[in-house]
């Protein structure tokens, strides 16, 4: 007579699949979606770590922050968040698509170029923010030097209002444009010939096929990059903290940053979790809005 | 026949028109290029040369393009006064095990996705790509209490721990997976190749590519990573390069001078690794991003 498995076979083989999994699930329950809701829970109370113990203190924060002393603060990062992420979308989206054009040639020269152009995606952005402070030295940076050449004066970057700003987006932009560059040129590369042949005959100009052909053509494209941009952007904090470290008078004072000197410097986890749960929210909202527009306005070739 | 011949002149002009043409676009191209390649090398060259140079002469009010002498020494200084040594070992045990324990995870989690078969698997699948939704700048405050309650802080554990399990590496690799036939694995099966051997001696080497170029993302990753070193490793003990380098200024600050030289070297030394990486896979990592964008 032949022998019953106690578990059948194919019962067996889904409990084996199901055991790769299971470490990343755990792990994901853990780092991702229990601070999620611990994030809520401490929303609701006084928790800081300075005193022993926690209350629950209801709406508190949550008042403290839409309306009350923290407003001022909240608005302000709002803004200059804003301000951050329309800089380096432009900078992704129309300073990639101009070097993408620039850079389109396929020989030895160009590609070697091309990597430089790359390369500083790769440059830890610590190792690329000290580069940026000495190059734009008050005193001794080079580019006052290059200023003072042309008769124009010296101009405090990193610590004047106006300014402070500016060097963030020169700094994140120097990183981002190459990065934007590839990601066109590949796509690029992928547009069929037959629609610049036909476009030829019928006698199209340059621009004509630019506006008319690459630039719809390459709508899933843009899509992509201003959603990842955007996304990342809004979550800019490195060069923020080494550059400026918020000032001066918190005209760099972005969001992640404010949440950071709430629970890091001043140890109030509760003001940290109400604000991160506000720009979770916000992050949230603005990625289901993108989609939403893209089903409309996106062009994708069969 | 006179007409015929005007007619050929003036095709033969036409053509030359748009040879010329041509001509000037690229002349305008290569200017342009070159142009651009310049100023964004322009910071790296500054880095480096400024790495070499003496203190006196980064203060000279007419800055030099190129080292009048050579410095080397401040390389040396960075390591000696700077901890760099300390940073760098713990910087590389840092990468080291969040590359290990990514690449393991992943690749047995996108087994799971693509070639397993278990109920709830959708939902499981589901559960993963929502954590991508979830960012790592929300939810520090809750797992900053978890660590420092496990007496984490300034640990190697506390350093990797959060990045055990990388959702995007997941979700890369199983759509790669998913690409490979069945037929493959079921091969293997019916050979009586177990999963780790399926993974082994089948899938991994077929999406050796793919695997390849998102490790590198991941080790380029976890070697400039910043946000999570400084929360919770905020000694000397563990600090990380990233950090180090950010404080070298308070750390020379004792003298009260200008020691750019210095911390230039710290910036070379920093980079140093992900650019040589760069320049040996740079066929893979120029594609790297640009696969992501291609769904």
């Amino acid at each position: 007579m032949e022998k019953k498995p106690l578990i059948k076979p194919r019962t067996m083989s889904a409990v084996k699949d199901f055991v790769c999994v299971v470490p990343a699930l755990i792990f994901l329950v853990v780092f991702t979606y229990y601070p999620i809701c611990k994030l809520v829970q401490i929303s609701f109370t006084d928790w800081n770590l300075i005193n022993e113990t926690w209350k629950y203190v209801g709406l508190k924060n949550w008042i403290w922050l839409f309306n009350g002393s923290g407003t001022k603060y909240l608005l302000n990062s709002l803004k200059v968040t804003a301000i951050y992420t329309v800089g380096e979308l432009s900078i992704t989206l129309i300073g990639g698509m101009a070097l993408a054009l620039i850079f389109n040639r396929f020989n030895r020269a160009f590609s070697i170029m091309r990597a430089v152009v790359f390369v500083p995606k790769y440059v830890a952005m610590s190792s690329a923010a000290v580069v940026f402070l000495w190059i734009l030295d008050k005193e001794h940076g080079i580019v006052n030097y290059l200023f003072s050449l042309v008769g124009l004066p010296a101009v405090d970057w990193i610590g004047s209002r106006g300014t402070a700003m500016i060097s963030v987006l020169l700094l994140t932009g120097w990183r981002a444009v190459g990065y934007g560059m590839m990601i066109y040129l590949s796509a690029m590369i992928s547009i069929s010939s037959d629609y610049y042949e036909a476009a030829a005959l019928d006698g199209a100009s340059a621009a004509q096929r630019f506006f008319k052909i690459t630039l719809p053509m390459l709508s899933p494209t843009t899509l992509f990059l201003f959603v990842t941009t955007f996304l990342s952007s809004m979550k800019v904090f490195q060069s923020v903290d080494i550059l400026t470290g918020g000032g001066p008078y918190r005209s760099t004072e972005v969001f992640v940053y404010k949440i950071y000197s709430y629970a890091m410097v001043d140890f109030r986890m509760d003001r940290a979790s109400v604000m991160a749960i506000a720009f979770f929210i916000l992050l949230l909202v603005v990625t289901a809005s993108t989609f939403k527009v893209s089903n409309k306005n996106v062009h994708y070739d069969s | 026949m006179a007409k015929a011949k005007t007619a050929r002149e003036a095709r033969l002009e036409r053509d030359r028109n748009a040879r010329r043409k041509k001509k000037i676009v690229m002349i305008v191209q290569y200017v342009l290029a070159v142009t651009v390649t310049v100023i964004i090398l322009f910071p790296l060259y500054w880095m480096i040369s400024s790495s070499f140079k003496s203190q006196e002469e980064i203060l000279l009010p007419i800055p030099t393009l190129w080292p009048k002498e050579f410095h080397p020494e401040n390389y040396i200084s960075v390591f000696r006064r700077g901890n760099f040594a300390k940073y760098y070992y713990n910087t590389i045990v840092m990468t080291v095990g969040i590359l290990v324990s990514q690449i393991v995870t992943g690749i047995f989690g996108a087994y799971g996705f693509s070639k397993g078969a278990f109920k709830g698997q959708n939902a499981c699948f589901i559960f993963v790509l929502g954590a991508l939704m979830i960012p790592s700048q929300v939810t520090f405050i809750p797992i900053y209490i978890m660590c420092a309650n496990w007496g984490l802080s300034d640990t190697f554990l506390g350093l990797i721990l959060p990045s055990l399990v990388s959702p995007y590496y997941i979700f890369m690799l199983r759509q790669t997976f998913k690409a490979i036939d069945d037929s493959y694995v079921d091969a293997a099966k019916v050979d009586g190749l177990g999963r780790v051997g399926i993974i082994t001696k089948i899938l991994a080497p077929m999406c050796r590519s793919t695997l390849f170029t998102v490790t590198l993302v991941t080790f380029t990753n976890g070697w400039n990573s910043y946000f999570w070193p400084k929360i919770i490793a905020k000694n000397e003990k563990r600090r990380v390069l990233t950090i180090g380098l950010a404080m070298l200024k308070n750390t020379f600050a004792g003298q009260g001078t200008m020691n750019n030289h210095e911390i230039m070297a710290g910036a070379v030394v920093a980079i140093l690794p992900v650019v040589i990486l760069f320049f040996i896979f740079q066929k893979y990592m120029l594609t790297g991003y640009s696969k992501a964008a291609m769904k």
